[in-house]
């Protein structure tokens, strides 16, 4: 075992892992702290151990299930909360936590693959990392980001809506946008300035694009199918509204639901949100482009 | 009757919002936004825990210059608004 410490969004963490684990971790390399000895374990967020084979026994609370993949979540006897993560039916693991999220272990399910254990503890690393930093300014959202003139720009929007595609529509027709995420950017929210940043992460969905770098939120644009393209600005309560189902959290804990309303808050007075009803095609690439930069 | 577990009142850009926040209000998956007096009363049944049109009308009537009429009219109207979208029991 080894203590590997990363770097995502200014946030520090550690992950115990072995050899065997280390080599399927690549999406974290970009995020790899070279010189450990300058660590002080006070800056530490939190801190995952990985471990095989025990059971966990805990009572369920409530579970997401996004297109086959259940993230049951739950308490043990002891109120230690606690995340199965199934696929396709089979549990990969279950993550087990202290009560502030600081430090927590992964228990990987036995005799599965190695793609399975990867899965797991991806998973657990993006749970653990949403649920310690709620607290600090800092969201993990589900979105598309791609950058153009050294801002970033975000597209939200349920599952299917075609977040992907618009950030490729962009890469083929707005000269100089780059992709800096496909699934899982980090945001954070400064209060000093008031500024909103938005950072590439290890998480980026089915497209392997792990990118440590950051930039200033140009906007959020969330994204809806139409038979035309139109785009339009949200303000206020609006706003919030189309930020809200596009953060991942355990809403149910105080802290983190203040934490997460303190953000998106701060966001939707900060930053401006679009609403884009689209069809996938050149011309909402260009009208998105001309709006909104 | 009471507040709903998992409903909680909070500032939204400058207006006042109920959501679901808490297990078994997590689907609720709107935004209520509330003028003045709905927010003041909605804090007022939080504080009575159990309540109803008339213990509403009352503390609106000790803390606002209203004829009881008045008040129970605009509690009840209020009140069927938060039914209407399942936020009390």
């Amino acid at each position: 075992m080894a203590k590997k410490y990363y770097i995502v969004a200014e946030h520090l963490f550690s992950v115990d892992v072995n050899d065997e684990m280390f080599v399927q971790m690549e999406n974290y390399e970009p995020f790899a702290v070279e010189n450990v000895d300058s660590i002080s374990e006070s800056d530490v967020s939190f801190s995952l151990s990985i471990e095989c084979g025990i059971n966990v026994e805990y009572v369920e609370e409530t579970r997401q299930d996004e297109e086959g993949q259940i993230i049951v979540c739950g308490h043990t006897v002891k109120n230690q909360s606690t995340f199965e993560f199934i696929l396709n039916g089979l549990s990969m693991g279950t993550l087990l936590c202290s009560p502030d999220y600081k430090t927590a272990t992964i228990y990987l399910a036995e005799e599965t693959s190695k793609g399975a254990n990867r899965f797991a503890v991806n998973n657990a690393i993006m749970v653990l990392y949403a649920l310690a930093t709620a607290r600090y300014g800092t969201a993990l959202f589900h979105a598309a980001v791609v950058t153009y003139r050294e801002r970033g720009y975000l597209f939200l929007g349920k599952s299917g809506t075609g977040k992907s595609t618009h950030a490729r529509l962009w890469l083929r027709y707005n000269e100089g946008s780059e992709l800096l995420n496909d699934d899982n950017p980090v945001v954070r929210f400064f209060e000093n300035g008031a500024v909103a940043k938005v950072y590439g992460s290890p998480w980026s969905g089915k497209t392997p694009c792990y990118k440590n770098q950051e930039f200033l939120i140009g906007g959020f644009v969330l994204l809806e199918q139409a038979p035309y393209n139109k785009i339009s600005r949200l303000r206020g309560v609006s706003a919030y509204a189309a930020l809200l189902p596009s953060i991942s959290g355990k809403r149910w804990d105080k802290v983190i639901a203040d934490g997460l309303h303190y953000t998106e808050n701060a966001l939707a007075s900060h930053v401006p949100v679009w609403y884009l009803e689209c069809l996938p095609d050149e011309a909402a690439a260009k009208i998105c482009c001309e709006a909104i930069t | 009757m009471k507040i709903k577990k998992g409903f909680v009142l909070r500032d939204v850009c400058g207006e006042q919002v109920i959501m679901g926040e808490g297990i078994g209000a997590l689907d609720f998956g709107r935004l209520l936004c509330l003028n003045e007096t709905a927010a003041w009363l909605w804090t007022q049944s939080e504080l009575q825990g159990d309540f109803s049109v008339e213990s509403l009308a009352d503390a609106l009537c000790e803390e606002y210059d209203v004829e009881r009429d008045d008040a129970l009219k605009d509690v009840a109207l209020i009140v069927d608004e938060w039914k209407k979208v399942n936020v009390v029991e």
